[in-house]
């Protein structure tokens, strides 16, 4: 079903921790190239700590996180800025460049990467502001920008040096559903037409389920499941299937953990 | 019984807070500062961050200056009157400006108006995921967006408390002699006089060299260490305003215990 | 264009930054350019030196004409050696002048004034100056005052 053979990323027995909590426990995850992987589950379960832990801006406490073969954590620095070459990240809010037009913004992994002719450097930009729709916002600022134009540009900045993986960091929180559709419509054509992988972390049920060729539902520092979208969708499994329903109570509690109820109604009454 | 104890406890989990920060903040100044930038024009960074820094805090800094000048020149006058003494006036102004209120005084201003915003900025970018972003890209936050910035911070302090003495001086000159009538020969004659280059105007200088690192080091760490939150930047820049002018005083005394 | 102004502001403010250095160096400390070589040593006893620091004024008629080099205790005479630097053109000092210690004013900083005196020979490089007036102290001023004070009344 799976090929281990051609795997972009392949995460073995990671493990994180932040002080006293475990993020992710010793889990196993494997990126198919060429397709789009869906990383989904509650809030705070280590969905952003995977990406980073991929990027190599964190390192795991155990494991080996394998991209392209190279175990990343180990790399040297060297190493390390010639693999990101090949990485794109799409942050949750865009993260463009405050202090540089939209230009420049696009511009930049190019600059840093490689030592292209300014001619040639412009024609790049164009084309990847054009894949994104933005072309004619070539001139503005950034806080001329609404939000979901800020993400386009985001994106074209993050696929300006054509990389192999591409990862989104909760691409679609608090878009309106037109933005949402053209992000969906991006991100399909970048995986269809350039054979880019992606790895979408989300907790948006719908949009990810649409989109992704394989999903990976994490929580508790757990792999909870994974398989295709319609495998995950008649899971046996309760707790996909509560995340998977988007069931309100199951193993995921809608209390809160507190004391009895009737105790703590009287002790109200008892207070002055 | 059990509280105090946990007060204790509480107490020594700060304190090795404290220190745990003070290691960060050491180990950040160094990555910062130590070897060179993969990309960017290091020199154009350095430039804008001057201007940023150094040219856009002019106006406080000269305003203040003659403001305390003058002050200065107008009580010092009241004080030596007594003595018969005012043409002692000019030493005092400038002794004071610069030994003293020069550097100090620079250094407040900068922590307040340049330090909280170098704080702010920093949280901001690392809030908003641009810091991330250089990452990912593969260009370290340190070296491109740090470190310009303390540079331009040691560079540019001192020369505003260099320019805070002379129109603080200038200030005081107005007062006294303009407007005291204090003769001018004397005022300025007596400082020429007492004021002497090594003890008084190196030093000054020393100080505030030292109070310029201590303050860029703050702010520009506690911008980079902040909660990517918009309390943690409100709390961050704060805490810069509040620990660098602590420092600043502290470090004023023991400085002038070593040096006069 | 942007960063023309922009490195032309800096530069401008950085010039200023040393210009004020400047100023303080050579306007409000006084500091000279000119080369210290062109002095010679003259040495003067004194009971009392109190209040008088190295690199204070030597004066002539309330000239400026040198500067005292340093001042340490000499435990043969159980005086103050002190040992000033006069500027060379100021070379035809006789020999028997006085050199006093001196205040300018109630509070301010003590200085040496020479008073001609009226020999033919003139102090050299490494003279002595013998004919010295200590510095006035406060304590002795008060007491020689109260003592007057007291004299008088019998």
């Amino acid at each position: 079903m799976l090929e281990t053979a051609d795997l972009i990323v392949d995460l073995q027995q990671v493990t994180f921790t932040r002080g006293e909590r475990t993020i992710l426990n010793n889990v196993d995850i494997r990126i198919p190239r060429g397709k789009i992987t869906g990383i989904m589950g509650p809030s705070g379960c280590g969905k952003t700590t995977l990406l980073r832990l991929i990027g190599a801006q964190l390192k795991p406490d155990s494991g080996r996180i394998l991209v392209n073969g190279q175990d990343i954590p180990r790399l040297g620095r060297e190493e390390l800025f010639d693999a990101r070459q090949h990485m794109g990240m799409l942050f949750q809010s865009g993260a463009l460049f405050t202090d540089l037009n939209v230009f420049e913004n696009v511009a930049f992994p190019l600059r840093v990467h490689t030592h292209l002719p300014e001619d040639m450097i412009r024609d790049i930009v164009l084309l990847k502001l054009q894949a994104v729709g933005l072309r004619g916002a070539i001139n503005l600022m950034p806080d001329e920008l609404s939000g979901g134009m800020k993400r386009r540009v985001a994106l074209a900045r993050a696929i300006a040096l054509d990389p192999e993986l591409m990862m989104y960091d909760e691409p679609f929180v608090g878009q309106d559903p037109i933005s949402m559709g053209v992000l969906v419509r991006l991100i399909r054509l970048l995986n269809d037409a350039l054979g880019v992988t992606s790895i979408v972390v989300s907790h948006d049920l719908s949009e990810t389920a649409s989109i992704a060729d394989y999903l990976y539902v994490l929580g508790d520092g757990q792999v909870l499941g994974h398989g295709r979208p319609d495998e995950l969708m008649n899971s046996e499994n309760p707790r996909i299937r509560q995340f998977m329903q988007g069931e309100p109570d199951g193993p995921v509690p809608f209390h809160f953990p507190a004391g009895n109820y009737v105790d703590d109604l009287l002790q109200k009454e008892r207070q002055p | 019984m059990s509280s105090i104890l946990d007060r204790v406890a509480g107490l020594g989990r700060s304190g090795l807070g404290v220190v745990e920060a003070i290691g960060r903040s050491g180990i950040f100044l160094f990555q910062a500062l130590a070897g060179r930038s993969r990309y960017g024009n290091g020199f154009s960074l350095l430039l804008k961050q001057l201007y940023s820094v150094g040219v856009l805090s002019l106006a406080i800094i000269i305003v203040s200056g003659i403001f305390i000048g003058m002050v200065l020149a107008l009580q010092g006058y009241n004080i030596l009157k007594d003595y018969g003494s005012e043409q002692a006036v000019g030493q005092m102004v400038a002794l004071t400006l610069l030994r003293e209120l020069g550097p100090v005084v620079t250094a407040l201003l900068f922590a307040g108006r340049a330090g909280s915003a170098l704080t702010a900025e920093i949280g901001l970018m690392k809030a908003t995921e641009q810091l991330s972003s250089l990452e990912m890209i593969g260009v370290d936050p340190l070296k491109y967006i740090v470190a310009p910035r303390l540079w331009a911070g040691f560079i540019a302090m001192p020369l505003l408390a260099m320019i805070f003495c002379v129109v603080g001086i200038w200030g005081g000159a107005m007062v006294a002699v303009d407007w005291l009538g204090v003769y001018g020969g004397s005022y300025w004659g007596n400082m020429e006089n007492s004021v002497q280059f090594g003890a008084d105007v190196l030093n000054g200088l020393i100080k505030a060299v030292v109070f310029a690192v201590v303050v860029t080091w703050i702010a520009v760490f506690q911008g980079y260490d902040c909660d990517p939150t918009s309390e943690g930047i409100s709390r961050a820049t704060t805490r810069t305003v509040v620990y660098a002018s602590l420092a600043v005083l502290g470090l004023d005394f023991i400085l002038t215990a070593l040096m006069f | 264009m942007r960063t023309r102004n922009l490195e032309l502001t800096v530069g401008l403010f950085i010039l200023a930054g040393l210009l004020a250095l400047l100023i303080l160096a050579l306007r409000v400390s006084g500091l000279t350019l000119s080369p210290n070589g062109s002095t010679y040593t003259v040495y003067a006893h004194f009971d009392n030196v109190s209040g008088l620091t190295s690199r204070s004024k030597v004066t002539m008629a309330g000239v400026t004409i040198g500067q005292v080099k340093s001042i340490t205790f000499d435990k043969n005479r159980y005086t103050g050696l002190v040992e000033m630097a006069i500027n060379s053109d100021v070379n035809t000092l006789p020999s028997d002048s006085t050199a006093s210690i001196v205040t300018a004013g109630l509070l301010g900083e003590k200085y040496i004034g020479i008073s001609v005196g009226g020999d033919d020979m003139v102090l050299r490089d490494g003279d002595e100056i013998h004919d010295t007036q200590s510095a006035l102290v406060l304590e002795e001023l008060i007491g020689r005052f109260l003592l007057n004070t007291v004299s008088k009344d019998d």
